[in-house]
């Protein structure tokens, strides 16, 4: 499992560059904008705006293409179905089955929502590393428990998955291929096992947490973000863009669209 | 079964985060009137990732293998910490892998998280039963596992049918909902199976990971007592 | 010379107990002092029996013994992460507290993964800094210093689990040495480690200034780095004294599940 996140992270761009919490208020505000767009008439813009966002990003291409294959892949196969159960006006038959109108549109609609919200959100994940858009969340209120537990889960992930590797490769040496009845039990007995290893190390872990001081300070001191103009007036200008979309979907609406 | 980014309209969306807020907050409630809140944090923090890495395990049901969700079990194990590893699991999962979505965050996590509870509070019966008993631990297991999928398949077709912008009557959508929650029958007893076999392993192996001492405290404490070596 | 009282056992003479450690002038605070210490896990009884110890700082001071001997459980003790069942334990002449934090002694865990728990170096490093309360500039200072001190600065930016064992064992003694401990506690620090960093732990320990107290089975590394030798086996302190003689006692040794160093082995045919 390539579990690579900050593959980009340390590239130079305006994106790259931005204070962490004003990018991350500005981003998903636009994902959220997104994600209220019902008029097809703001396709274009959508996929405008966020091409443009990609771009000043400077991730490579191939980054973008690379994380949309698989989602992709998976949402087109449940929405694949649209256009042949949904709607009355039909555009075409194909022997049994007919393609109906309102059906394509809707796969349209939804399929560059579904593109322009994944691609912000990798833009937002993939400019910076991964710990410190945590610690931006943290810096915007996030409970201090949950962004903790974040953070050591994310520490551990890497080591248990190579544990996991690890053993299946040798249950792979002894013979295991998982076909038999009974091996639906040693699956548990690993994943089991995982869930044991993991419980006796984390109370090593508390007990090295102690020792260091966990749970000895009331408050944290805040992190360093410092906030420039320049990343004030971006924020703006990514909010008013967010906030046209949101108006030009309910005037269009309001003219019956 | 996560939602994907690009289908909830907006206010279901915004439905599910607040739902999710109000859930975490109340399980950061129940976690924090335990005896040594922190002490579980580095245990649920571990726990979390292990089971995010568990649910990469494949099971192979021929012709092909799926990955379980899991959900039941974190419940049974994780107790009221399940909410919050459920979250971040997901929350991984949509960063890393971009599976599920980030405006869907809040409604995968509700959808995935709340029936987690409901297995806890399922499995916890086995006590008015006998706790020791293997047969009483596998038949919840199976329940909590069992009816921790079921209801969120429930509630993820519900959201995806009545809310998809297409134009079916009422019938077709019930109608729909029904054949694919049967479709999902399958997949709910093996993740029963597969629960009830991995709660027996840890009876076996390590009974204070099951939700062991008071409801409030699911782990039991560490200083001075067990551990190291 | 200073002399420094312990149990002998009943095999072993009263063995001379001489440590080549000097405390500062003008000092009489000894770093570690512990009285009657008795231990028992609920389902382990007596992991530690009446273990009496006394350690002065400056001193390099090595616990070697048989697996299940109690040294993990009597660092754990020392530190007060585990709570005793009896006996006294003074760190630099205060109480230790079971629960409480004194950044005046550190450990440094036998697997590095189970201190390591940051996501990222830097923040791990300034863990122990951070709980102490201190401000930000001083804890930036702080990162500099131990990384620089274990010559590992250029990980600074590096996720944990890009490191190879030996960096992680020298990054989670500089999350250890940033709280600027007396005293520190080194559990197995050579297991796991290749021989390049093995020799780096080496010449780190042969050239600090705190007092060091260290669990090892590599009894070479523990006669090249320790001035006094502590033999622990069943929860009890058998021996206390000069590493070439506690360790050169074939005897002794075998007793305890322990064979003699290499290096001090009376060679027949030299052929080193």
């Amino acid at each position: 499992m390539n579990l690579q996140l900050d593959e980009y992270s340390h590239l130079d761009s305006p994106l790259h560059r931005w204070e962490p919490r004003c990018r991350l208020i500005a981003l998903v505000a636009l994902m959220f904008a997104f994600s209220f767009v019902r008029d097809l008439r703001l396709l274009p813009a959508m996929l405008v705006v966020t091409a443009t966002i990609y771009a000043v990003s400077r991730l490579p291409l191939s980054f973008l293409l690379a994380r949309l294959r698989a989602p992709g892949f998976f949402f087109l196969m449940v929405a694949v179905l649209l256009p042949f159960l949904s709607g009355r006006t039909v555009l075409l038959r194909i022997g049994p089955l007919a393609l109906r109108e309102e059906g394509c549109l809707a796969l349209l609609l939804i399929a560059v929502k579904f593109v322009s919200i994944l691609t912000t959100g990798i833009v937002l994940f993939g400019t910076v590393p991964f710990v410190i858009t945590i610690k931006a969340m943290r810096g915007l209120g996030l409970p201090t428990i949950l962004t903790d537990m974040t953070l050591f889960s994310y520490r551990y992930i890497h080591e248990i998955g190579d544990d996991l590797e690890t053993m299946e490769t040798a249950m792979g040496l002894r013979g295991f291929r998982g076909r038999h009845p009974g091996s639906l039990g040693v699956l548990a007995s690993l994943a089991g096992s995982i869930l044991v290893r993991s419980y006796e190390q984390s109370e090593r872990v508390y007990k090295a947490m102690i020792l260091r001081g966990y749970g000895n300070r009331p408050t944290r001191p805040a992190d360093d973000f410092q906030t420039l103009p320049g990343d004030v007036v971006a924020l703006s200008a990514v909010l008013l863009i967010a906030a046209g979309f949101i108006a030009a979907e309910i005037i269009l609406r309001q003219c019956g669209g | 079964m996560h939602i994907p980014d690009g289908i909830l309209p907006a206010a279901v969306c915004l439905g599910g985060y607040a739902t999710t807020g109000a859930a975490t907050w109340y399980s950061l409630r129940k976690i924090n009137q335990q005896e040594n809140p922190r002490e579980g944090i580095p245990k649920a923090s571990l726990l979390t990732a292990a089971f995010f890495v568990a649910s990469w395990i494949h099971i192979p049901v021929p012709p092909t293998s799926v990955h379980l969700v899991l959900n039941g079990l974190l419940g049974a194990v994780l107790g009221y910490y399940a909410f919050p590893a459920i979250l971040i699991g997901l929350f991984f999962q949509a960063v890393m892998f971009q599976h599920g979505g980030l405006t869907t965050l809040g409604v995968n996590a509700a959808m995935m998280g709340l029936p987690a509870l409901v297995a806890y509070h399922l499995f916890r019966l086995r006590r008015a039963l006998g706790k020791d008993s293997r047969a009483w631990t596998g038949l919840f297991g199976f329940l909590a596992g069992a009816g921790g999928l079921g209801i969120s398949v429930l509630i993820s077709l519900a959201l995806l049918i009545t809310t998809i912008p297409a134009h079916l009557d009422v019938e077709t959508e019930r109608a729909s909902i029904y054949a694919m929650s049967l479709a999902h029958v399958p997949l709910m007893a093996l993740e029963g199976v597969f629960t009830a076999l991995v709660v027996l392993f840890l009876q076996r192996v390590k009974p204070e990971l099951l939700e062991g001492g008071s409801p409030l405290s699911p782990f039991p404490p560490t200083l001075g007592g067990q551990g190291g070596g | 010379m200073a002399m420094v009282t312990g149990q002998s056992s009943v095999t072993g003479d009263a063995l001379d107990l001489k440590s080549t450690a000097q405390p500062p002038p003008g000092s009489n605070v000894t770093a570690l002092v512990v009285s009657g210490l008795n231990f028992s896990y609920p389902d382990k009884p007596d992991v530690l029996r009446d273990v009496n110890l006394k350690i002065l700082p400056g001193e390099r001071v090595g616990l070697i013994g048989p697996n299940g001997a109690g040294k993990t459980t009597f660092f754990l003790l020392a530190c007060g992460v585990l709570k005793p069942n009896a006996g006294e334990i003074l760190l630099f002449g205060k109480p230790v507290v079971p629960g409480g934090f004194r950044p005046e002694v550190g450990m440094v865990f036998q697997d590095p993964d189970d201190q390591l728990f940051c996501p990222s170096v830097r923040d791990d490093v300034a863990f122990g800094p951070l709980n102490m309360g201190l401000p930000k500039d001083e804890v930036e200072a702080r990162i500099t210093e131990a990384l620089s001190i274990t010559g590992v600065l250029e990980l600074a930016d590096r996720p944990p689990h890009h490191l190879s064992g030996g960096e992680k064992r020298l990054v989670s003694i500089a999350g250890v040495l940033a709280m600027r401990p007396k005293l520190v506690i080194y559990d197995e620090p050579t297991s796991n480690l290749d021989i390049r960093y093995r020799r780096r732990l080496i010449r780190f320990l042969q050239s600090s200034n705190e007092t060091v107290l260290i669990a090892s089975h590599d009894l070479e590394f523990i006669l090249e780095v320790c001035d006094r030798v502590v033999l622990m086996d069943e929860g009890r302190i058998v021996v206390n004294g000069n590493p070439r003689q506690v360790m050169g006692n074939v005897d002794l040794m075998e007793a305890h599940g322990l064979e003699r160093p290499h290096s001090l082995v009376p060679h027949a045919q030299p052929h080193h």
